[in-house]
């Protein structure tokens, strides 16, 4: 970015700024982690308040930690050359499991079920750090909408990988399938971010899936209705 | 909560982490109590902690850790990257080690640096157990993966690396890309460009990446098609405005066409867009120096000095360069006080020569003809007291000034020195020739390069004559003597190793032989990185050496692949 280079010294306050708020935003949520993780491993009943207060604050933190992260992408430019894209062959399973070992703690909390499905030896070329972050926020989005279970699944369809994050909620409102088809046109603008919060997450999510590119063909996003679990469903195709 | 996948937990067994040694780096007390207890949580027993670059290498230099967790941010003082850059620089850890380099975002610097020294993996924060687990069982099993590949690569048997990628290769589909990005660039160590051609097309057949494509680059290079190469840096940088190597690449390039505006005005861009790397800058102030870019030079140079502070890559040319940049500003007093530091901050080893040199260059620029001739008497002096002589470019610097202050005799012997040296490198000769001219001595120096040149092809042709007429006795004390005339002969030096490794064949293993041919190539690489003949010769000498134990025979025939060519065939036959 151009500021970058205009005024270097306010860009590197604000980015050690950003640094020291990453911090401490991974001190509170380790440590409500541990907290949640040692009350569900007494093994009795979590109807206590306090207990369900906690969950919420990890759920605010978590939010506020996506946001950071993309905020700090996006400042960077995802999609542009500058940005530091990293695709190497991955396991999928393994990127799988670590999407679910980062929501694991707050989804017992909340009391919903994950489901995985994912093929034990696909090896796919991604960014791994990029789509761990879209999946988890897609989770962290289900967890608003869903009753009691979310499914996260991953299958090779045509020359695409489909990574798909389901809920058994009422689905996602009209104006919010609209975002989402939006926000694949590129129109960041014409995202409205006043009728949901989820406007700069389906961005950063369609830039990270615009970037994996391969053989004239790239990735896309897409918000439906439906699914397996009959609910809300955000798709991630990557080339 | 569900799940069909049980990757974790399996993975969990694959590797005892409780028992191992952890060294915990960041400036944020928070943090590292977080992962301590995640590290508990794993079973570790023994976790160190450092709140600063400084502290951190104090700990490494007196325990051998098996992972280090290292944020890259450390505030005041080295950063992550100057911490694992000196660590392998000394040697602090095993190549066993597990070296995660975290930081709180995905940044450039951190991931795109094109650092000689990666770490084995980069983990964002928030650091979770989980993802903590699973990168470390990963690096895990990639040093398994690559085992018998760095071991070969430590014994400089490329030619064998090479063929341990294509074994593992076979085995391993999820690191088939690093496996035949390391096969290339052994095979550009082993002098067969060709070959690694053939892999980077095969990469790039299936998908477009930078490394592969800058790799092509650096083959053409080499071939000399220079404007092709550069052609090929420029796409890469079009593609991908980050990939650093590919400006540093582009800069050689137009060095090596001669265009040394343009190579200056490319290193410029590159410093510009990833500033804090201390050879760039290095490079960036030489060759602003070269074209007379005096204020560029000492912006470099300045820069150069204050990030190399904390940094093992600190180097002695910013400061000597400076001091030239002084001189040609003619400020003698502050281009001393430089010299004056620099012999502060280097050994007598390093710089003792260098540093006089450019005194006697920044008093002759000074017009302090007196002082200039003083340090030419005194360098004279020391030439004749001591036989071994500086590499190549301190020998044509020393002639160049030694000429300038007036000095006849003891510069020409350095030019014919390097000559003899070098007698078949047309483009160090016109380099010579072009310091005799500048002394007014054009035409005697060209006969002296000339009988130089002689007195080398005659030196070697006899050594080979008597290999050739089976007088191998002859043939190895005949070479030794004339690598200790031109310790610094490449083709000498190879005609060297060649003969014994000859020896060895015909009249059977002797490990003291063995030890000097290793010892004269292992310095011709040290020297000429790169040659095939290099390569060549180390596998036959491996391939001579006995195995040091029964068990040691045991794993090389199990490892050799069934259908290999010539790799390990002495080891088959003596085994059976």
């Amino acid at each position: 970015m151009e500021d970058q280079h205009s005024s270097p010294e306010l860009f590197l306050f604000l980015a050690s700024t950003v640094h020291d708020m990453k911090n401490s935003i991974s001190v509170v949520s380790g440590t409500l982690e541990s907290l949640l993780a040692a009350e569900q491993a007494k093994d009795v009943p979590q109807a206590d308040p306090a207990y369900l207060q906690m969950a919420q604050m990890l759920y605010q933190t978590k939010r506020l930690n996506d946001n950071l992260i993309q905020l700090l992408a996006l400042y960077k430019e995802v999609g542009k050359p500058g940005y530091p894209f990293d695709v190497q062959p991955q396991l999928v399973s393994q990127v799988i499991d670590q999407v679910v070992d980062q929501e694991k703690i707050l989804l017992l909390s909340k009391g919903i079920r994950l489901e995985t499905q994912c093929p034990p030896d696909l090896i796919w070329t991604l960014d791994e750090d990029l789509v761990i972050g879209v999946l988890a926020h897609a989770i962290n989005n289900a967890i608003r909408y869903t009753r009691d279970t979310i499914r996260l699944s991953v299958r090779e369809h045509g020359d695409l990988l489909e990574l798909r994050v389901e809920d058994n909620g009422d689905g996602y409102s009209q104006a919010l399938l609209e975002a989402g088809s939006a926000a694949m046109d590129g129109m960041a603008a014409g995202v409205n971010f006043s009728t949901n919060s989820t406007g700069l997450g389906l961005y950063f999510s369609s830039e990270v899936a615009k970037m994996h590119k391969h053989r004239g063909s790239s990735g896309s996003i897409a918000l439906e209705n439906g699914g397996a679990l009959g609910g809300g469903c955000f798709i991630l195709r990557l080339p | 909560m569900t799940t069909d996948s049980h990757a974790t937990a399996a993975e969990a067994g694959s590797t005892d982490w409780a028992d191992k040694h952890y060294l915990l780096v960041d400036d944020f007390i928070g943090i590292r109590i977080l992962l301590r207890e995640s590290l508990r949580n794993l079973g570790a027993r023994h976790i160190d902690q450092a709140a600063s670059g400084g502290e951190a290498m104090k700990l490494l230099a007196k325990t051998r850790y098996d992972v280090v967790l290292c944020d890259y941010n450390l505030g005041e003082g080295k950063n992550g990257q100057q911490v694992l850059e000196e660590t392998r620089v000394r040697n602090l850890t095993a190549p066993s080690s597990v070296w995660l380099m975290v930081s709180a975002e995905k940044s450039v610097e951190s991931v795109m640096g094109a650092a000689e020294h990666q770490p084995d993996a980069y983990l964002i924060k928030p650091i979770t157990e989980g993802v903590l687990l699973t990168r470390l069982n990963r690096v895990w099993h990639k040093k398994q993966v690559f085992r018998e590949i760095d071991q070969a690569c430590m014994e400089k048997d490329y030619l064998r690396a090479a063929k341990l990628c294509d074994a593992q290769i076979e085995v391993n589909k999820l690191h088939e890309l690093e496996l035949l990005r390391m096969k290339a660039s052994l095979l550009l160590k082993s002098g067969e460009p060709e070959k690694a051609r053939a892999v980077y097309e095969k990469v790039l057949a299936d998908r477009d990446y930078s490394w592969a494509r800058a790799g092509l680059g650096k083959i053409r290079m080499n071939n000399g098609e220079h404007e092709a190469a550069r052609q090929i840096f420029q796409g890469v940088i079009v593609e991908n405005k980050y990939y650093i190597d590919a400006y540093d690449q582009m800069a050689v390039a137009y060095q090596l066409m001669g265009q040394h505006e343009e190579a200056c005005g490319v290193l410029e861009k590159a410093a510009r867009l990833s500033p804090n790397s201390v050879p760039r800058q290095r490079n960036l102030g030489l060759a602003a120096l070269k074209i007379g870019n005096v204020g560029m030079a000492e912006k470099a140079f300045r820069k150069c000095i204050s990030i190399g502070e904390f940094s093992v890559m600190k180097t002695p040319d910013a400061y000597l360069g400076l001091a030239r940049v002084c001189g040609l500003k003619k400020d003698a007093k502050e281009a001393l006080q430089w010299l004056l530091l620099a012999q502060r901050e280097f050994s007598p080893e390093q710089i003792g020569l260098r540093a006089k040199i450019t005194e006697g260059m920044v008093h002759h620029e000074t017009g302090d003809y007196r002082r200039a001739r003083k340090c030419g008497d005194e360098l004279e002096a020391m030439l004749a007291e001591d036989p071994a002589r500086p590499e190549k470019s301190i020998c044509m610097e020393l002639a160049t000034l030694l000429f300038a202050v007036g000095v006849k005799d003891a510069p020409a012997g350095l030019l014919c020195y390097v000559v003899k040296n070098n007698h078949d490198n047309q483009v160090v000769q016109d380099e010579v020739q072009k310091i005799f001219d500048k002394a007014k001595m054009g035409d005697e120096g060209t006969s002296m390069i000339i009988a130089s040149r002689k007195e080398a092809s005659d030196l070697m042709n006899k050594g080979v004559l008597l290999w050739k007429t089976d007088k191998l006795n002859e043939a190895v004390s005949w070479m030794r003597a004339a690598r200790e005339k031109l310790p610094n002969n490449l083709r000498i030096l190879f005609n060297s190793a060649q003969i014994i490794v000859s020896f060895l064949q015909q009249r059977g293993y002797q490990a003291e032989l063995a030890a000097e041919a290793m010892e004269v190539l292992l310095y011709v690489d040290k020297i000429a990185p790169g040659q095939q003949r290099f390569a060549q010769l180390m596998e036959q000498l491996v391939q001579l050496t006995p195995p040091p134990a029964p068990e040691a025979e045991l794993v090389a025939l199990e490892k050799a692949p069934p259908a290999a060519e010539n790799p390990g065939k002495s080891v088959r036959e003596r085994a059976g």
